[in-house]
C-alpha cells in the first residue's frame, strides 16, 4: 500500500493524491478577508480611540496629530462598518459554516449535548468534546454577544461622530440614541466596548490555541487558508 | 408713531440703531436679511402678546441674566417693552395686587400670552416644596402654561431639572415639558439661559408666530444646533494636539485647548462660542475654563467631574473612573484564561512530558537510522 502511494506520488502522468484530500474548505474566502479587516480595523481603532480618549502624546513633533488621529478613526471605523455589514451578508446568505443554518438549535437534543460537552469541557468538568468543523457552540455564543458589541459600538460611533453636524442625514439616523441615553454616557459605553473586545481577543487567541491543540482541527491556519483537517471518520 | 418710538427715543435709541439690531437678530435667527422689516415691524406692534414670567425652584440665575447689563441695549428695552405682566422678582405689585394682573392677562389673553418658565418644578411629596400663594408650582405651571400660546422654559432647571434634579433629587425636580408634554415647550437651557436667545425666540414667536425651528430636546437650533466644540476659538489648538495638562501651566497661559481638563464643548450644543456673554464680551472657554455642558439634559450628573472627560461609575466601592473598570476588564480577562491555560497544563502536565520524552525518542532513533544507513 505504501509502495502503490510512493508511485503515484512520483508519477506525474497519474493524478496524485491531492493533500486538500484529506482536508475540507470551511471557511471561503470572504471569511477569512472580512476576519483579518476586522483585525486590523480592531487594532487600528482601538489605538487612535484611545488617542482621542487621552491625548498622551506631544504635539511637537506631529502638528495637527488629532486632526490626522481623528480622521484615521473615521476612516477604519467606516470600514469596520462595511466590513461587519458584509460579513452580516454572508451570514445571512453565506455557505453553511458561516451562516444562519449553523445556528446550534436549542430545541435540537444533540446540539445541546454538543453545546454541554463544550461547556463542561471549559470548565475542567469533561474531556471529550464532538468533533466540529465550524464554530463550537459556546465560541458561538461569544461570537453573538462580540457581533453584539460590533452593532452597538458601529451605532454609538456613527452617532457621536454625526453630532459635529446635526443637520445631517447621519445625525437623522443615528441621533435617536441621545434621546434614550445621554451623550455623556453614550461615550463612556463607546470607550468601554474597547475594553470588552480587548478582554475578548485574550479568550479568541487561548480558546483558538487550546482548540489547536485539542482537536487537532487546524484551528489557526485554517484562518489563514480557509482548510480544515478531515476528521469525519 | 407707537409707544415703542417714543420709549426709543427717551433713550436716545436712534432708529437706525434700532432697526441695525433687528437685523442682527434675524443673523442670530438665520433667516433672510429681507426680514429685518418684519422682525421691527413684529416689535412696534402695539397689541403683542404678554408675557407671564413664573418662577420655581431656582437661584434667579436666568432673571440675573434677564436684567444683566450696564446700560439698557436695545435687546432689553424690547423685553421690557413686551408687557412682562407678572414676574416676582422685577414687578412692582406683590401679593393680591400681582396675582390679581397675573389673572386678568389670563382671561385676557387666553391661549396667546407667553408664559415664561424659570426654575424646575418639584413635583415630589405633591408639590410642597414650592408654593405661591398658596398653591403648588405643579398646579400654578398647569394652570398658567396649560393656558399659554407658548411656553418658553428658560435656564437648565425648566428646561431639564437642571441642578434641583442633580442625584438624589430630593425635591423630584422636572422640567416644564415632563409635566405638560402636550403643550409647545421652548427649551432654552443653560446655566444661565444666555438672555440674546430669549430676545431671538420671542422676536421669533412675535414675527411668525410659530416657535423657531428645534431640535430632539425641544432647544431651537438656531441657537442650539452646533456644537461649542465645532465653534472654539481654541479648535486648532485641540485638532493640534495642543492642550493645557495644568491650571496655570505654559498651555494654560498660551490659550490652548481644555479637553484634557475636562471641557464638555465636545459634548454640548449651544451658541457660546458665537454669541458669548455679557455682551458679546466673554464665555467660559475664553475666560480659561472649560465648558461644563449646562445645556445638555442630564446636566448636572452626567457632565461631571468637571475636570474629566468620562463619567464615573458609583457602585463600585468608591466611584470608579471608565479608565479602572476598563483595565479591570481586560485584567480579569487576562486572569481568567491564564488561569485556565495554566489549570490545562497542570492536568495534562504527566501526559505532556511523556509525549514529549517520546517525541525526543523517535527523533533519535531517525537519526540512529540514517546514521546507520549512512555506515
Amino acid at each position: 500500500m505504501a509502495e502503490s502511494t510512493n508511485a503515484t506520488l512520483t508519477t506525474p502522468e497519474q493524478p496524485a493524491e491531492c493533500a486538500a484530500r484529506r482536508f475540507l474548505y470551511i471557511w471561503e474566502g470572504p471569511v477569512r478577508i472580512i476576519h483579518w479587516v476586522n483585525f486590523f480595523c480592531i487594532i487600528v481603532l482601538s489605538v487612535t480611540g484611545y488617542f482621542i480618549h487621552d491625548p498622551f502624546m506631544s504635539a511637537a513633533q506631529h502638528p495637527y496629530i488629532m486632526g490626522h488621529m481623528r480622521h484615521i478613526h473615521y476612516v477604519a471605523g467606516v470600514l469596520f462598518a462595511v466590513s461587519i455589514l458584509a460579513r452580516l451578508y454572508w451570514f445571512l446568505g453565506g455557505s453553511y459554516y458561516a451562516s444562519w443554518r449553523a445556528i446550534p438549535n436549542p430545541f435540537n437534543r444533540k446540539d445541546r449535548e454538543t453545546f454541554w460537552a463544550y461547556f463542561r469541557f471549559y470548565i475542567f468538568l469533561g474531556q471529550k468534546t464532538p468533533h466540529l468543523l465550524g464554530h463550537n457552540p459556546v465560541a458561538f455564543c461569544a461570537y453573538t454577544l462580540l457581533f453584539l458589541l460590533f452593532f452597538l459600538q458601529i451605532l454609538t460611533g456613527f452617532a457621536l461622530w454625526a453630532q459635529a453636524d446635526p443637520g445631517s442625514t447621519l445625525y437623522a439616523v443615528t441621533g435617536w440614541v441621545f434621546g434614550l441615553v445621554s451623550n455623556q454616557w453614550v461615550r463612556w459605553f463607546h470607550f468601554m466596548v474597547m475594553f470588552l473586545v480587548a478582554g475578548f481577543v485574550i479568550n479568541h487567541l487561548y480558546s483558538v490555541v487550546l482548540f489547536d491543540f485539542k482537536t487537532k482541527s487546524g484551528e489557526i491556519s485554517s484562518i489563514f487558508s480557509g482548510w480544515k483537517p478531515d476528521h469525519r471518520d | 408713531m407707537s409707544d415703542f418710538r417714543e420709549l426709543l427715543d427717551s433713550h436716545n435709541i436712534t432708529r437706525r440703531s434700532f432697526l441695525k439690531y433687528c437685523s442682527s437678530l434675524g443673523a442670530l435667527l438665520a433667516v433672510p436679511a429681507a426680514m429685518t422689516p418684519k422682525i421691527a415691524a413684529a416689535i412696534e406692534n402695539d397689541n403683542r402678546p404678554p408675557v407671564i414670567w413664573m418662577e420655581f425652584q431656582s437661584c434667579t440665575g436666568d432673571t440675573e441674566s434677564l436684567l444683566r447689563a450696564n446700560r439698557p441695549s436695545v435687546g432689553e428695552l424690547i423685553l421690557d417693552h413686551i408687557s412682562l405682566d407678572y414676574h416676582e422678582t422685577v414687578m412692582a405689585a406683590a401679593g393680591e395686587q400681582a396675582e390679581a394682573s397675573k389673572h386678568a392677562t389670563m382671561e385676557k389673553y387666553k391661549g396667546q400670552y407667553i408664559c415664561i418658565v424659570e426654575g424646575s418644578i418639584p413635583a415630589g411629596a405633591d408639590g410642597v416644596y414650592c408654593t405661591i400663594a398658596g398653591q403648588t408650582a405643579v398646579d400654578i405651571l398647569r394652570k398658567v402654561g396649560g393656558n399659554a400660546g407658548v411656553i418658553i422654559a428658560v435656564g437648565s432647571c425648566s428646561s431639564y431639572g437642571g441642578l434641583p434634579a442633580a442625584y438624589p433629587n430630593p425635591t423630584g425636580a422636572v422640567g416644564v415639558s415632563d409635566l405638560l408634554p402636550n403643550k409647545t415647550v421652548i427649551n432654552l437651557p443653560g446655566c444661565p439661559m444666555n438672555v440674546d436667545n430669549l430676545t431671538g425666540t420671542i422676536v421669533h414667536y412675535l414675527t411668525f408666530g410659530t416657535p423657531p425651528a428645534m431640535d430632539r430636546f425641544g432647544r431651537p437650533k438656531f441657537a442650539y444646533g452646533k456644537r461649542i466644540h465645532d465653534n472654539c476659538e481654541r479648535r486648532g489648538h485641540f485638532d493640534a494636539g495642543q492642550y493645557v495638562e495644568n491650571w496655570g501651566d505654559y498651555g494654560h497661559r498660551q490659550g490652548w485647548c481644555l479637553y484634557k481638563m475636562g471641557c464638555k464643548g465636545p459634548e454640548s450644543f449651544h451658541n457660546c462660542p458665537t454669541l458669548r456673554w455679557n455682551e458679546g464680551l466673554s464665555w467660559p472657554v475664553m475666560a480659561g475654563h472649560g465648558c461644563v455642558g449646562c445645556s445638555e439634559p442630564g446636566f448636572f450628573d452626567t457632565m461631571m467631574p468637571m475636570y474629566q472627560r468620562l463619567p464615573n461609575v458609583p457602585g463600585f466601592g468608591v466611584e470608579a473612573s471608565a479608565l479602572k473598570i476598563g483595565a479591570a476588564i481586560v485584567g480579569t480577562s487576562a486572569a481568567i484564561f491564564g488561569a485556565h491555560g495554566a489549570v490545562t497544563l497542570a492536568r495534562n502536565w504527566k501526559q505532556v512530558r511523556e509525549a514529549k520524552e517520546e517525541t525526543r525518542e523517535e527523533i533519535q532513533q531517525t537519526i540512529d537510522a540514517d546514521s546507520d544507513a549512512d555506515k
